[in-house]
C-alpha cells in the first residue's frame, strides 16, 4: 500500500483513539462527580447522624438540637403537594390518552406541559407568592404545598399519558364489548394495566419535589419551632439547609450537612425505587 | 351519564395545565407592573441595583445568567456528548445500564446539594488550584488576562458555571443517548463497511443524522441551566455588577430572587425582583419551547 | 461458465475434505482458471452460546459472483457478515476457523478491520445513503484513504457514478441530498459508494429486497458488469436472481452448507434433495 495512504490512515487512527479516550474520560468524569458528591455528603454528614437529629428541634446558634421540625415539615408539605397534584395530573393525563387522544387540546397541553416540566422552579415560587402569600398577607405551609403541587403536576401528567398509551387498545375494546362504560374501562382496566408505570411517575414526582428549595423560600418560608399549622410558616429541610449552610455557625453548618445527607439519600432511594419498578414492569412484558 | 361527568372532569384537569401557564404569566406581569412603570424598557439594560435609592436594573443578573449558562454549555455539551458516545458505542453491554443510571442519578440530586458541595468543596479547591493557574497562565495574553483577572475568590461566575455544567450533564446525556440509539444500525454498518473508525461513524454519520435531536437536548439543558437557582445562589457571590473577569463574583436572575426576595422592602424592590422572574420565565420558555419543537420534529422524522 | 470450472467444483464436492486453497487444476488444457479470492475453511460462528454456522468450507472465486441462498435463519447473512468482520461490532459474536483473503487469514487477531473493510465493500438490504450530498456520499469513502486534488476527486466520483449507471440521472444535482433519490437510485448510490473506495471484494446482502422489479433488474445488470473487476458475494432470497446473476451458488440450511456448486449445476441437477426441495419451492 502506498505510503501516503498509510500516513493518512495513521492520522485517522490517531484521531479515533483521541476521541475514544475523551469519550471514556467524559464518562469517568461524570461518574467521578457523582461519587465525589456522595462521598462528601457521607464524610461530612454521616458523623452527625444520630437520634437527636430525628427527635429534637432546630437549635439556636451554639445550642444542641436536631432537624425534627424541618423533617416533619418537609414530609407534610410533600404529602399535601402530592395529594393535590397527583389527582389533577392523572385526570389530565387520562384525558390526553383516553378521551381526547389526538385532539388539538391534547397536543397543546402536551407541549405546554413539557415546557412546564423543565421551567425554573423559582418562578413557581414567585407565582404562588403572588396568588397566595400576598393576598393572604402571610407565608404558610399551604402556599408551600401548592407551589410543590405545581411542580408535581407536569411530571404526573406526562407519565400518566405515556403509561396509558402503552395499554393496548385491544384491552379497551374487549372491556367495552362487555358493555362497560368508558370510565369503568379506564378505571378498572387501563389504570390497573398501567399501575406500575403510574406509581413510577408519582415516585419520580415526589423525588423531584422533596429536594426543592427555591419554590419554598417565599411561600412556606421557614419556622424555627414545631408547627403543625398549615396556615402558618412551616420549616422544611431544604430551606433549613440553605440557611444553616450559609450561616457562620459551625454547629449549624454541621446540621446542614446531616440534612443534606438525609435528603439526598431519600431522593436517590425514591429515584432508584422508581427505576426498579419500571425495570420490573419492562421485564414482565 | 357518569361517563360524561368523568370526561368533563378530565378535560378540566387538562385545561388546568394551560391555566397554570396563563396564571404564571398573568401573575408575573401583574407583579412587575410597578417596576416596569417606573423604569420602562431601560430596566433591561440598566446595571445599577440599589435598594437605597430604589434604582433597579436587570442588566447584571441577565448578564450573569447568560454567561454562566453559556460557559456551562461550553463545558457540559462536549462532556455529555462524550458520555452519550461512550454509552452507545463503547460501553460493554453489561455496564451500560449501571453507568446510565449513575449518570441519571446526577439529575436526582437536589440542586441545594450541588450548592452546598460547590460552596464547601469545589470553590475552595478551585481557589487553590485552577483559579491561580488560570490567572498566571493568561497573565500576559491580552483579552484573556482580563477574562481571568484575579484575585481567586473561589466563588464567582466560573465556579457557578462549572457546577451548572455538571448539573446539565444528565439531561443532555440522556436525550443525546436516546437519539443516538435511533440511528439505524444498518446506516452505521454501512459506514463501518467502508472502513470508518468508530469516531468517524459518530462524527460523520451519527451526529449529522441526529442533529435536530441533539440540538433539542442541548437546548433543554440550556433551559435548565438558565433557571437553576439554589446551586448558583451558593457559589456565585451575589454581586450586582458586570465584571470583566470570570473569576469575579456576579449574580444571576434566579440567585438575585432567591437571595433578596424575602428581604425586599418596598413595592418597587419586590416588583423589580418579580420583573426579573418574568424575564427569566420568558427566556426559559422560549428556549424550552424551541427544544421541545426540535425534539418533536426529530420524533416525527423517525416515525416516517 | 466453462467446463473446467464445473469440473473443478464438482471434484471438490465429491471430496468435501479437500483443501480448497490448494485445488490445483491438473487439466492440461490452457483455459484461464479463476483463482480463489477468498477461502473459507471450517468456519464456525456463535451468537453467544448459540452456534449459527457449522464448519463451513467453500471458495469464492476471483471475479465471479457467488450466491448464498437458503431459507431465513439459515446463516447466509451471517456468513456474509464474517467476510468483512462486521460481526465484530457486536460483543458476544465470534467466529472460529479460517477465512483467507488473498491467502491471509482475516479472522486472525490483529487483523486491521478498517483496512480489511476498505478491501471488502458491503451493500445492505435497504439503501443507506449517508446524511450528506450525493457527491459527498461517494467522495466520503475516497477521502478516508486518499487526499485527492479537487479535479481528481471529481473524476473519481464521476467514474463511480458511471460504473453504477447513475451518472446521467444525478449529474445535475450532485449537491442535493442523497436521501432525495428513489429507492433504486439510492441503492445504486450505495454500490457506487462502495466501488469508489476500490475494494476487490463486494458483499451484497439482499441488495434488491426493498426494491421494485425495474430497479432490481438494473441492479442485477450492474452486478453482471461489476463482475469484471470485483469478486462478488450476494445473499438473496430470490431464486431467479441467484440463477440469473451468479456463477456459483451455495445452499445453506440451519447453519450447514448443504450444497455448493456452479449455479448451473445447483439449479439444474442438485445433488441433495433438500436443495432441490428449496429451489423448487417445496419449503422455505
Amino acid at each position: 500500500m502506498n505510503p501516503a495512504v498509510l500516513k493518512q490512515y495513521a492520522r485517522r487512527k490517531r484521531s479515533h483513539k483521541i476521541a475514544m479516550v475523551c469519550s471514556f474520560a467524559a464518562a469517568a468524569l461524570g461518574l467521578l462527580a457523582l461519587a465525589w458528591i456522595l462521598a462528601t455528603l457521607f464524610a461530612k454528614g454521616f458523623g452527625g447522624l444520630n437520634w437527636a437529629v430525628f427527635s429534637e428541634m432546630t437549635p439556636p446558634p451554639g445550642g444542641e438540637g436536631g432537624l425534627l421540625n424541618p423533617i416533619f415539615g418537609s414530609i407534610v408539605q410533600t404529602v399535601v403537594a402530592t395529594l393535590i397534584g397527583t389527582p389533577i395530573g392523572m385526570l389530565a393525563g387520562t384525558f390526553m390518552a383516553e378521551y381526547g387522544r389526538n385532539t388539538k387540546l391534547t397536543m397543546v397541553v402536551r407541549f405546554i406541559n413539557d415546557v412546564l416540566l423543565s421551567a425554573p422552579s423559582i418562578v413557581v415560587g414567585l407565582f404562588v407568592y403572588e396568588i397566595m402569600v400576598r393576598p393572604m398577607g402571610h407565608f404558610s405551609a399551604w402556599a408551600g404545598s401548592v407551589a410543590l403541587a405545581i411542580l408535581v403536576l407536569p411530571v404526573v401528567v406526562r407519565t400518566t399519558e405515556d403509561m396509558l398509551l402503552l395499554v393496548p387498545d385491544s384491552l379497551r375494546e374487549a372491556a367495552s364489548a362487555l358493555g362497560a362504560p368508558r370510565w369503568m374501562v379506564i378505571q378498572q382496566i387501563c389504570y390497573r394495566a398501567a399501575r406500575a408505570g403510574l406509581i413510577t411517575g408519582i415516585l419520580l414526582a415526589i423525588a423531584r419535589i422533596s429536594g426543592e428549595t427555591a419554590p419554598l423560600l417565599f411561600t412556606s418560608l421557614n419556622n424555627q419551632f414545631w408547627s403543625t399549622d398549615m396556615n402558618a410558616p412551616m420549616a422544611n429541610l431544604p430551606v433549613v439547609i440553605f440557611q444553616f449552610a450559609l450561616s457562620p455557625y459551625e454547629d449549624w453548618q454541621r446540621l446542614a450537612w446531616v440534612g443534606a445527607l438525609i435528603i439526598t439519600l431519600a431522593v436517590l432511594s425514591l429515584n432508584i425505587a422508581a427505576r426498579a419498578l419500571s425495570a420490573q414492569r419492562a421485564s414482565d412484558r | 351519564m357518569l361517563d360524561g361527568v368523568v370526561k368533563v372532569l378530565t378535560r378540566i384537569a387538562a385545561i388546568t395545565v394551560l391555566v397554570m401557564l396563563g396564571g404564571v404569566i398573568v401573575a408575573l406581569v401583574d407583579g412587575s407592573i410597578p417596576a416596569l412603570r417606573a423604569y420602562g424598557f431601560s430596566f433591561i439594560y440598566t446595571e445599577s441595583w440599589n435598594p437605597v435609592t430604589e434604582k433597579f436594573g436587570a442588566a447584571a443578573p441577565i448578564f450573569g445568567t447568560v454567561v454562566t449558562s453559556f460557559i456551562a454549555m461550553l463545558i457540559g455539551v462536549p462532556l455529555s456528548l462524550g458520555i452519550a458516545i461512550f454509552l452507545t458505542e463503547l460501553c460493554p453491554p453489561r455496564l451500560k445500564r449501571p453507568i446510565s443510571t449513575a449518570i441519571e442519578l446526577l439529575a436526582g440530586i437536589p440542586s441545594i446539594i450541588y450548592g452546598i458541595w460547590g460552596l464547601f468543596v469545589l470553590a475552595p479547591l478551585l481557589q487553590r488550584t485552577l483559579q491561580p493557574w488560570l490567572i498566571s497562565a493568561f497573565e500576559d495574553i491580552p483579552v484573556l488576562s482580563n477574562l481571568f483577572a484575579g484575585p481567586p475568590y473561589g466563588i464567582g461566575i466560573l465556579t457557578a458555571a462549572l457546577i451548572l455544567s455538571i448539573m446539565v450533564l444528565p439531561f443532555i446525556t440522556s436525550i443525546t443517548r436516546d437519539v443516538f440509539e435511533t440511528v439505524p444500525p444498518m446506516l452505521k454498518e454501512s459506514a463501518y463497511g467502508l472502513g470508518c473508525t468508530t469516531w468517524e461513524v459518530v462524527r460523520d454519520i451519527v451526529l449529522p443524522y441526529t442533529r435536530t435531536g441533539v440540538i433539542g437536548g442541548v437546548m433543554l439543558g440550556l433551559g435548565r441551566a438558565l433557571g437553576e437557582t439554589m446551586a448558583v445562589t451558593f457559589v456565585i457571590g451575589n454581586a450586582h455588577r458586570i465584571a470583566n473577569s470570570l473569576l469575579a463574583p456576579g449574580t444571576t436572575i434566579s440567585a438575585s430572587i432567591a437571595n433578596e426576595f424575602t428581604e425586599a422592602d418596598g413595592e418597587l424592590y419586590t416588583s423589580s425582583l418579580i420583573a426579573l422572574g418574568l424575564i427569566l420565565f420568558v427566556i426559559t420558555f422560549i428556549v424550552l419551547a424551541g427544544a421541545r419543537l426540535l425534539l418533536a420534529r426529530m420524533k416525527r422524522a423517525e416515525g416516517k | 461458465m466453462n467446463d473446467l470450472e464445473s469440473k473443478t467444483v464438482s471434484a471438490m464436492q465429491e471430496r468435501p475434505n479437500v483443501d480448497l486453497t490448494k485445488t490445483v487444476i491438473t487439466d492440461d488444457t490452457k483455459v484461464e482458471t479463476p483463482a480463489e479470492k477468498i477461502s473459507i475453511r471450517n468456519l464456525n460462528f456463535y451468537y453467544g452460546e448459540n452456534r449459527a454456522l457449522n464448519s463451513i468450507s467453500l471458495p469464492l472465486f476471483d471475479r465471479r459472483v457467488t450466491a448464498f441462498i437458503g431459507p431465513s435463519g439459515c446463516g447466509k447473512s451471517t456468513l456474509l457478515r464474517i467476510l468483512n468482520r462486521m460481526y465484530d461490532l457486536y460483543p458476544g459474536q465470534r467466529a472460529e476457523g479460517e477465512v483467507l483473503l488473498d491467502g491471509q487469514n482475516i479472522l486472525a487477531p490483529g487483523t486491521d478491520l478498517n483496512m480489511l473493510r476498505a478491501r471488502v465493500g458491503m451493500v445492505f438490504q435497504k439503501p443507506t445513503p449517508f446524511p450528506m450530498s450525493i457527491y459527498d456520499n461517494i467522495a466520503y469513502g475516497i477521502r478516508l484513504y486518499e487526499k485527492l486534488p479537487k479535479s481528481e476527486m471529481n473524476d473519481r466520483v464521476e467514474d463511480a457514478l458511471k460504473r453504477t449507471a447513475l451518472w446521467d440521472e444525478v449529474k445535475d444535482k450532485l449537491n442535493a441530498s442523497g436521501l432525495g433519490l428513489s429507492g433504486g437510485q439510492q441503492q445504486r448510490l450505495c454500490i457506487a459508494r462502495s466501488v469508489a473506495v476500490r475494494p476487490s471484494v463486494l458483499l451484497l446482502d439482499e441488495p434488491t429486497s426493498a426494491l421494485d422489479p425495474i430497479s432490481t433488474a438494473k441492479i442485477e445488470e450492474l452486478i453482471y458488469q461489476l463482475k469484471t473487476d470485483y469478486t462478488i458475494a450476494i445473499v438473496t432470497h430470490n431464486m431467479q436472481q441467484a440463477a440469473r446473476a451468479s456463477d456459483f451458488s451455495a445452499f445453506m440450511y440451519l447453519g450447514d452448507l448443504v450444497e455448493y456448486g456452479t449455479t448451473d449445476q445447483l439449479f439444474t441437477k442438485p445433488r441433495e434433495t433438500r436443495t432441490e426441495d428449496y429451489i423448487t419451492g417445496r419449503f422455505g
